[in-house]
């Protein structure tokens, strides 16, 4: 099995919605970065397996501390650094793809957050999911309230939600490769599936 | 796929019973095999007749159905006999092949190979064979269960366990209910489950299919079969082995939360398949089907003489999701004048074992004939007063709502709801339930 790189895995996956975000392989494209999006961002360190763990993810990187962050993380990690827009989100979901013996590809989605794994709340779907059974398949979740709007907040758009499932089960149709995806944290903001994480793993034939 | 040569033979020729020794397992398969009218023919080397059956020591003509119980290392030249007779259909009953490990597994891919170049098709091995009903009392059984169900009704069942098999009959014989066909696929080398839930879809005798499954080898191939075949009838699945670890540690969390269960449930979802969490449910849910419990209702009213055991149908309902919603006010007055001042006239409806005989059958027929009730689940613990099973019989021949009984110690109760086809369960819960499974 092989891991590819957050970076690498995102545009494995692509067209999904992610947030704006840059592989900045030097210190002043860090800076350009942050500067031109005016606002702060997330710094984590790029080819690195279990960043949060790691205390390779850095919050509120702002324009004074772009520069320290990337010449520590850089160093950490592959030589270069993933910044990306701050999301705040209401609601984290986990967005996946596997493959079982007997049925082949399957798509799923859970409740992330910390205590994802606690309550293991995930519902798979044969790949690719046919017209509206996501939006049935989420009833199945015991979480499924949360994702109709928490304290009167917006509900998951799930068309959205649809079409990220869609682009993960499109990977594993298209490439036979592709044994697993992870996309978590999918943060939902104001409604918006936005794939803040993903990763890629390759069945590269070693045990 | 075309296996009525082993589900509706028409001749039988059985390999493997004793001509010296009466009591063993290949002369139970041939007094079994003989026990339903038709051609019945032992294949033995030396005997003429075994149990007073006619033996050749090889089969001269084609026959629909094989039957081959010989000890492991002699099957292969019994399928081998089969196969160049013509046979339709060989069941190879006898263990010792594929489920043993390599040497057992090349063994069983020769089988096989006999039957696919000879064009006939090969149950098991390592299976208990098949039952099946032929019209009006005849049954084929082609199996080692010496006690098969002799009530022809529309139930099927396949299965990857000989054993559940044995548990799927004895519920039948409990319950009294009405079998199709039964097929043990054993290690399914040729035919598996997918094949007999194809030919069943197509069986019109069959209105129920239930299955006990290890493990669904072409899964896709089963979700299309089992999904055209839904549309039409109810198919049931009992899935052993939810738990089992994965065979690779998974790689992301999407790996190692989807579990193993998590795909059979997807594709059960999508094939329309109605799945039974363990064996209580599955008998549950195939006596509900037998029932023709086809639409899950939505409104429930709870009917009873029994407080305790009514509050604990009323939970299991709110847990399954149905609403048990207040009566009219027009079936709410009509009750009254036929109860007692302190019946509980909400939801469960208590009608309480003072309400006076007569009362039962007009106030039961009131609560079925009211528009805000789907369905009604019957309880009554003791008081055999057959007026409350009539009520229900009537309120279910007039509107034809979905119902469900919990009824203890009641015989004359039983027996009225019996004739008129209303299931009983074995607790309040597991009517519930029942008519929650939606079959």
């Amino acid at each position: 099995m092989k891991t590819l790189s957050e970076w690498e895995s995102k545009r494995r996956l692509a067209g999904l919605p992610y947030p704006k975000e840059l592989l900045a392989k030097s210190r002043a494209e860090a800076e350009k970065f942050v500067a031109a999006l005016g606002k702060p961002v997330v710094a984590k360190a790029s080819g690195v397996a279990h960043k949060t763990e790691g205390g390779l993810v850095r919050f509120n990187i702002d324009g004074q501390t772009v520069g320290p962050a990337w010449d520590e993380l850089a160093a950490a990690g592959d030589g270069a650094v993933l910044l990306a827009e701050q999301v705040k989100a209401e609601l984290e979901l986990i967005v996946g793809g596997y493959r079982d013996p007997a049925f082949g590809p399957l798509v799923t989605i859970g409740i992330g957050g910390i205590a994802a794994e606690i309550f293991g709340d995930v519902v798979a779907i044969l790949a690719p999911p046919e017209a509206g059974e996501v939006a049935a398949s989420l009833e199945q979740l015991a979480g499924h309230k949360l994702l109709q709007g928490i304290r009167g907040g917006p509900a998951v758009d799930v068309e959205a939600l649809a079409r990220v499932v869609d682009g993960v089960a499109k990977l594993l149709l298209d490439d036979e490769a592709v044994a697993e995806i992870d996309c978590n944290p999918v943060m939902v903001c104001q409604g918006r599936p936005v794939v803040v994480d993903a990763l890629v793993v390759l069945d590269d034939g070693g045990a | 796929m075309n296996l009525d040569s082993l589900f509706k033979p028409k001749s039988i020729a059985v390999y493997g019973a004793s001509a010296s020794d009466s009591r063993k397992l290949g002369n139970t398969l041939l007094k079994n095999a003989a026990s339903g009218a038709g051609d019945v023919l032992a294949i033995h080397p030396e005997a003429d007749t075994i149990d007073g059956i006619r033996a050749v020591a090889r089969l001269d003509r084609p026959v629909d159905l094989a039957l081959i119980s010989v000890p492991g290392e002699r099957v292969e030249v019994a399928v081998a006999d089969a196969a160049a007779a013509g046979t339709g259909a060989a069941i190879v009953l006898s263990s010792g092949f594929g489920e043993t490990g390599a040497a057992g597994r090349a063994v069983q891919d020769r089988l096989v190979a006999i039957a696919r170049a000879a064009g006939m098709r090969l149950v098991g091995p390592n299976c208990m064979g098949v039952v099946s009903h032929l019209g009006a009392d005849r049954w084929l059984n082609g199996s080692y269960f010496w006690r098969i169900p002799t009530v022809a009704g529309g139930l099927s069942f396949v299965s990857q366990s000989g054993a559940f098999g044995g548990m799927f009959f004895g519920h039948m014989r409990d319950r009294g209910l009405g079998l199709s066909r039964f097929l043990s696929v054993g290690n399914s080398a040729d035919v598996g489950i997918n094949d007999a839930l194809e030919w069943l879809g197509d069986d019109p005798q069959t209105k129920v299919i239930g299955m006990f499954v290890e493990g669904f080898g072409d899964g896709r191939r089963f979700v299309d079969i089992a999904r055209r075949i839904t549309a039409k009838k109810p198919v049931i699945v009992l899935k052993a082995g939810k738990m089992a670890a994965g065979a690779k540690a998974a790689a992301s969390h999407t790996g190692s939360m989807a579990g193993n269960h998590a795909a059979v449930r997807a594709a059960l979802r999508r094939a329309g398949v109605i799945e039974a969490s363990d064996s209580e449910s599955f008998f549950d849910a195939m006596d509900a089907a037998a029932a023709g419990l086809r639409q899950k209702p939505g409104n429930i009213a709870v009917v009873t003489i029994s407080g305790g055991p009514s509050v604990l149908a009323a939970d299991a309902c709110e847990r399954a999701g149905f609403k048990l919603p207040a009566l009219s006010a027009a079936t709410i007055s009509r009750l009254r004048q036929l109860t007692p001042s302190f019946a509980a006239l909400g939801n469960p409806i208590d009608l309480t074992p003072q309400c006076p005989v007569a009362n039962f059958i007009p106030a039961i027929e009131a609560i079925y004939a009211d528009p805000a009730i789907d369905g009604v689940v019957a309880i009554n613990c003791g008081l055999d007063l057959t007026p409350f099973g009539v009520g229900v019989a009537r309120g279910v021949a007039a509107t034809g709502k979905a119902t469900a009984a919990f009824v203890l110690d009641a015989p004359g109760v039983e027996a009225e709801m019996a004739k008129a086809g209303v299931m009983r369960f074995a607790s309040p819960e597991r009517a519930v339930n029942a008519l929650a499974a939606g079959v």
